[in-house]
Parts: C-alpha cells; sequence; structure tokens
C-alpha cells in the first residue's frame, strides 16, 4: 500500500457532529417564513382511465392558496431516470395504486390533508394487470405504449448448448425474490422557493442535478434557473433516486410565490417509492467432474410495474453479473422485465445483483454438493484471476480481489466460526 | 430443536453504471489561509462521500484533512456529481476530486519553485508543508506559499472531471466493457435455526471486501455492518404483502426491519486490491457490502436443516412447512 498520510484513516466524519447534535437541517427542518405545507391526492385503484378532477370544494375551503392538476402543468408532464414515462400529475390513465392526481397547497399541514378529501376524482376502473402472464398476453391492455414488454434482452457468450454435452454435472434450479422496501428512516421530503425567477428546492435526495432536470422541464425553466440543493438526507438505498416532492412542491410554489414544504408520510412513502424487482430466475449450471464450470444459462424475468425508474439498469445489471465472479467460457443469460399495475420497482442497493448473487451462490453449493466438493474449494477453483475474461467478453486486467477475499474470509472463519479443523 | 450451520457467498460488482458514460466533476480552490474549498456534485446520504472528498483533496494538495471544506450536492454551485448510486461515487467523484485538487496543485508548486528557484520536480508538499527534495534548507510552511502566491497575482484552483472508460454493450450479444471495475467479496456466515419454531438467527458473519483501498477504514466497516443489516433483512425477515397492487404493509409495525438488537456479531475484513485507475486505487464498497449476505444465509440454513431455499424471504412458516414435507 501507498504511504499516505490521509488515505485510508478513520478520520472524523464532516457530518458527524452536526448529527450528533442534532443540529443537522434535514429537509423537514427548513423553515421559511411565510410558507405553505403541500399535500398530494392520490389515487386509490391501480388501474383506470381518468374523466375529471374537480378541486372547486377543495379550493373553496378556507385557508387553502392553490389546487393544482395536470392542466397547471406549464412544461412537460412526464418524468423518470432513464424513460419518461410517469406523469408528475396524472392527464390520462392511472396506472398504479398512489399515482399523482392533484396536489394542494395550504396555510397549515392539516388544512393541506383536509383539502385532499374535497378532492373529487371521477375515473372508469379497468381489469388491473398485475401478473408477468397477464401482462405478455398478446391482447392484454398495454400499461404504455404498443408492448408490456420494458425490456428483452439477451447476454451470449460461447455456444452453452455444446458445452452442456460435455458437462458431466449439471445442477437446475428457480430462484425467486420478493419486492423490497428500503426504508430509509427520513421519508422523502422538500421545500421550494420561487424568488427573483429563481426556482430554489431544497429536498432530500441521491441526485440534485437529475432533480433539477426534471423541475426545469415541468416548469419550462432552463436549468440555470433552477436550483437544486440536497438538504440533509436520511438515507435513499437506492429509493430517493426516482423524483419525490420536487416537481409538486416547485410547482405550488410558483403557482403561489410562496415557499411551499411536503414531508411524505410513511405509508405515502411506502406505497410510491420504487421497490427491489421481484426477479424468477431459472438457472442452469454445467460443470466437469472436477469442478470446472463450462456452462451457464440463466432466464430472468421480473415484473417492473406501473414505470420504468431504473428498471432498465436493474436489467443490464442482473445480467452482466448473474454467472458470479467465476471464470465460465459459455454463457446465456436472457431477460424479460415486463410492465404492470403493480408498485414501481427500481434502484435498490444493488441493481439487480443482490437478487443476481441468490442464484448464482444457491447454484454453486448445488454443483459442489453433486460433485463431491467443498463450497469454499469448488469457489476457488472457478474464480476470476487477472487476465480472465467476464461474460461480456471484458478482458480484467487488474485488481480482482476474489480469491484474497475468499482466503482472508476463511482464515477469519476459522478463529471465529467453524469448529476446530472443520472447514466447510 | 436448535441447529447450527455455516455457509459462504460470494459476489463482484461492478462500479459506475452498466455501458454508459457517467461523469462526475469537482472544483478546488485554495485559499489565502491555507484553507481549502471542494464543490462537489456528489450527494453525500449519510455514506460518508464528503469526508472521503475531503480526504482525497487533501491527501492530493499535502494539506490536513480538517483544512477542507466540502460543499456538496448544490446545483447553484456545484458541478454535475451523478447519482450516488452504482456504488460509483468514491471512484468517480473521487477521481474528479483528484484531478481538481492535481490541477490546484500544480499552481502551488510553480509559484513555490519559483520562490525557491529550484524546479518544479523538486518541490514537494506534504502534511503542510513545502520543501525541495534533497535539500533541508529550503522550506517554507503553507501560509509562506500562499503569501508567494498573492505576491504574484496567483490563484491556486482546479477543476477536474472523471468519466469512467466503458464501452456501449453490443445490441446482439451484450459484449463490451460495462464497468472500468469491479468490487469482489466473500462473506461466511454461521445461523442458528429452530426447528420447533422456524426461527433464523444468524450469529457471526464474516465479511472480507476488496475495495481497492479503502480511503476511510472505519465508514468501510460500517458500510459492511449496515450491509450485513439489510442482507439479513432481505434474507429471512422482510415480506412486503402485495395483494392487487396494493402494499399491504406500508409502514414500520407492519413491514419488519431488523433493528440493533437483532444484530450479529459482524467481522469487517478490508482486502485491498488497488485498481490503477482509482482514485489513490480506491473501488467502492456501497452495494457490494449487501450482496453476499443473502445468499450465504441461505447456504447456512441448508447446512444446518438440509433444505435448499431457492426463495427469500425464507421467513419462520417457510421453514415449518419445509421441514414437515421434509419428514413425509
Amino acid at each position: 500500500m501507498g504511504n499516505f498520510n490521509i488515505i485510508g484513516k478513520s478520520v472524523e466524519k464532516k457530518d458527524s457532529l452536526s448529527k450528533v447534535l442534532g443540529t443537522a437541517q434535514f429537509a423537514a427542518d427548513i423553515e421559511f417564513e411565510n410558507m405553505l405545507y403541500g399535500a398530494v391526492k392520490r389515487s386509490e385503484v391501480p388501474s383506470a382511465i381518468l374523466k375529471n378532477v374537480d378541486v372547486s370544494k377543495a379550493k373553496a375551503l378556507p385557508g387553502v392558496v392553490s389546487v393544482l392538476t395536470y392542466k397547471d402543468i406549464t412544461g412537460g408532464n412526464r418524468i423518470g431516470i432513464i424513460i419518461k414515462d410517469e406523469p408528475v400529475l396524472v392527464d390520462d390513465n392511472i396506472r398504479r395504486i398512489g399515482d399523482a392526481l392533484a396536489i394542494v397547497a395550504a396555510e397549515t399541514k392539516e388544512i393541506a390533508e383536509e383539502a385532499l378529501k374535497l378532492i373529487e376524482v371521477e375515473y372508469e376502473e379497468l381489469e388491473p394487470i398485475l401478473s408477468i402472464e397477464d401482462a405478455l398476453k398478446e391482447e392484454s391492455r398495454k400499461v404504455h405504449g404498443k408492448t408490456n414488454v420494458l425490456q428483452e434482452k439477451h447476454l451470449i457468450k460461447g455456444d452453452v448448448d455444446e458445452a452442456f454435452k460435455e458437462c458431466d454435472i449439471i445442477v437446475e434450479n428457480t430462484y425467486k425474490t420478493n419486492y423490497v422496501a428500503h426504508m430509509f428512516i427520513e421519508p422523502e421530503a422538500g421545500v421550494a422557493k420561487y424568488e427573483n425567477g429563481i426556482m430554489s428546492v431544497w429536498c432530500s435526495t441521491q441526485n440534485p442535478h437529475f432533480d433539477r432536470g426534471e423541475v426545469a422541464r415541468t416548469l419550462n425553466m432552463p436549468q440555470n434557473k433552477v436550483r437544486v440543493i440536497q438538504a440533509v438526507t436520511g438515507g435513499g438505498f437506492g429509493g430517493k433516486l426516482d423524483i419525490s416532492v420536487q416537481c409538486h412542491i416547485a410547482l405550488l410554489s410558483y403557482y403561489t410565490g410562496r415557499p411551499v414544504k411536503i414531508v411524505t408520510n410513511r405509508e405515502d412513502s411506502m406505497k410510491v417509492s420504487s421497490k427491489r424487482h421481484p426477479i424468477e430466475m431459472k438457472v442452469k449450471t454445467g460443470a466437469k467432474k472436477d469442478g470446472t464450470i463450462l456452462a451457464y444459462e440463466a432466464k430472468l424475468t421480473s415484473d417492473t410495474g406501473a414505470y420504468a425508474s431504473y428498471g432498465p439498469a436493474v436489467v443490464a445489471r442482473a445480467m452482466t453479473h448473474i454467472s458470479g465472479p467465476y471464470r465460465i467460457p459459455n454463457v446465456r443469460i436472457d431477460a424479460t422485465f415486463v410492465y404492470t399495475n403493480n408498485p414501481m420497482a427500481g434502484a435498490y442497493r444493488g441493481f439487480g445483483v443482490p437478487q443476481a448473487a441468490i442464484a448464482h451462490e444457491g447454484q454453486m453449493d448445488a454443483l459442489a454438493e453433486k460433485i463431491g466438493m467443498s463450497p469454499i474449494e469448488i469457489r476457488l477453483k472457478n474464480a476470476l484471476r487477472v487476465g480472465d475474461c467476464t461474460p461480456t467478453n471484458q478482458k480484467l486486467n487488474d485488481s480482482i480481489g476474489i480469491v484474497e477475499t475468499i482466503e482472508k474470509a476463511v482464515e477469519k472463519s476459522k478463529e471465529v466460526i467453524f469448529n476446530e479443523g472443520e472447514v466447510k | 430443536m436448535k441447529k447450527k450451520g455455516t455457509g459462504i457467498g460470494c459476489m463482484w460488482y461492478g462500479i459506475g453504471n452498466t455501458g454508459l458514460p457517467n461523469p462526475a466533476a469537482a472544483f478546488v480552490e485554495v485559499h489565502s489561509d491555507g484553507s481549502v474549498t471542494a464543490l462537489v456534485g456528489c450527494a453525500d446520504i449519510g455514506q460518508g462521500s464528503s469526508t472521503v472528498m475531503a480526504q482525497i483533496v487533501a491527501e492530493t494538495l499535502g494539506v490536513k484533512y480538517e483544512a477542507v471544506n466540502v460543499t456538496a450536492a448544490d446545483t447553484g454551485v456545484t458541478p454535475e456529481g451523478g447519482a450516488t448510486s452504482a456504488s460509483r461515487q468514491t471512484y468517480i467523484s473521487g477521481n474528479a476530486c483528484c484531478e481538481a485538487a492535481k490541477v490546484a496543485k500544480k499552481i502551488l508548486v510553480e509559484v513555490a519553485a519559483d520562490a525557491f528557484g529550484v524546479e518544479q520536480d523538486e518541490v514537494e508538499i506534504k502534511n503542510n508543508n513545502v520543501f525541495v527534495k534533497n535539500d533541508e534548507s529550503k522550506q517554507m510552511d503553507f501560509l509562506t506559499l500562499m503569501g508567494e502566491l498573492k505576491k504574484r497575482g496567483k490563484i491556486a484552483l482546479g477543476s477536474g472531471s472523471f468519466n469512467p472508460d466503458t464501452t456501449s454493450l453490443d445490441p446482439v450479444d451484450m459484449h463490451g466493457n460495462p464497468y472500468a471495475c469491479y468490487a469482489f467479496a466473500t462473506h461466511i456466515v454461521e445461523v442458528e435455526v429452530d426447528t420447533d419454531t422456524g426461527q433464523v438467527d444468524v450469529l457471526k458473519i464474516v465479511a472480507a471486501h476488496d475495495v481497492g483501498q479503502a480511503i476511510n477504514a472505519q465508514m468501510v466497516e460500517a458500510q459492511i455492518e449496515g450491509g450485513c443489516a439489510m442482507g439479513i433483512g432481505f434474507a429471512v425477515l422482510e415480506e412486503l404483502e402485495l395483494e392487487k397492487g396494493a402494499i399491504k404493509n406500508p409502514g414500520f409495525s407492519k413491514y419488519l426491519i431488523n433493528t440493533a438488537m437483532d444484530m450479529p456479531e459482524i467481522y469487517p475484513i478490508i482486502v485491498e486490491d488497488p485498481t490503477s485507475t482509482g482514485p489513490f486505487g480506491a473501488k467502492g464498497v456501497g452495494e457490494p457490502a449487501l450482496i453476499p449476505v443473502a445468499p450465504a444465509i441461505l447456504n447456512a440454513i441448508y447446512d444446518a436443516i438440509g433444505v435448499r431455499f431457492t426463495e427469500v424471504p425464507v421467513t419462520p412458516r417457510k421453514i415449518i412447512e419445509a421441514l414437515s414435507e421434509k419428514q413425509n
């Protein structure tokens, strides 16, 4: 290792004192004079044609300053990290429970919540698409555009069919994961303030520069007139990459000329924020008797929910990682991710790799058992080393520490986990 | 009956976005009193990126860590940082900070060389001292150097940006270089399964992570420990109930996550196999921390009770069902 003064040292974190003393300003702590409180009217059905949103009674409630629907959006009404498919406020179809239909700004949080109850939503409910099977039927209604397939992709290296013929041992399993919620301690929150032609937005976020672009397009303002400032953020884990309150508070502040704050409650946060993709993975691994893996095949299907969010990134990453940190000459991965009217799935700490690892590591142990090798031995035998190629045929030139992590973990486990003489 | 078992899980993780450009940038300025401002797009969401950026800038400039203040994630003053995701900020924004600090340092070195009357490559700045290599008689403190800059009308300012060296993936077979570097990890866990209640207790986790180079060892360990907490939840606890498109348990009372009380003993091990393209060799650890946990637990459950689960979460109900199925 290099001879460093500061690198590698456990110096005091820059934010530790403010967090311990409680002086850190999270978005919910930010207060301005004359500030209004916002709230969001959300859909309670997963699929419907929106006919009308009547806000007249809500507007008439004393203390309500503004109620907005899609008709009030001055710029574009589609947002999204990779594909712009999510409305800021629904203008045609409701595609999931929790879709935003109208927004309110009022003198107090209580009045804003009360006003939500007075908003009358007229819609024609549709039979929701709630499974991958239904989504893929030719006659199925399309959640967006002309197909329910978000992405169908293939990764091909070598010839798996030929390679499986040469294998002594083949292991096949189907792995499944469920939705998982981020449960960051701090729910989504933000304050917007429109002053001297500049829209400033303080918010809990993982990507203020992305937020700036989305707010600018929603308001039809240039990016240099929108300033997004990340407030101290209480965790994200991928769940604060999508737009949450940013566009709504900016719209309300733009119309009222007053600062507007929205603090999402836990229930809305959990319903609306993205979830870890549930993925079904059908996997086949083939090896020689000595444990050398020759072929790996996987078929992935997943429900990405109502909006794409980071779905395409999850597809690509799950595919490039699902064979694990091993040298495998023949690989074929097929993936199909579809839109449904289920909750939106997106980025969650690992972008599909936590799911993929369950498959590749389950396969390694199953293979080891069938061959009669130890799980550690079979991993060491197949682990990537400098000079090896990945399934995308990328040659690895340096910094391939998998073998060292196995050796160090085994060494420590001999001390704290394994019984004497036992190495599993 | 309580049955113990052990299991292993390995992982790899490409740092940064998959086969796409994903740059980040930074500005660094050294002020007349020797303090330093770094303007960095990268959002610190509690994981400590601003601390990491300050360490990288301080090491590169040769000043003390305390001298560096980081203003982060404010589009009014900081350049583009991209998302705090894909375990990319230490590697990408870290490289941007390193580049920006090098540009600012070049100005410091030029002035120091001029003041000493030596060549630039003879000047060294380390730990707030400015000196000439192999000539102890020629040195000055940092404040004196900043005075020399003032005299010459120079400002020590630098900008830097970094985009990982990747290629787009072929649309037919997905061949290409999706990531500039990969992190690796191995976890070995010990579990105890209660065959009467179906409860799985994770007792110990040994977690070895190749991070290239730890910028802040304690923060790397904290990431590993946090990842373990989430990984255990993913494997045996967290169960989102969905019915006709509706999440039926949208709150902490019904959607359970681990608390500090539930945590096992965790033994983080930092492995440093540096990457030639990282800031001081660093890669990333944010997501890798979580990934090996669940598969290692599933393999340990198999070792304990002889049932190979292929679905998560493995709740007590599923354990009991599987055990009774096995008996019949």
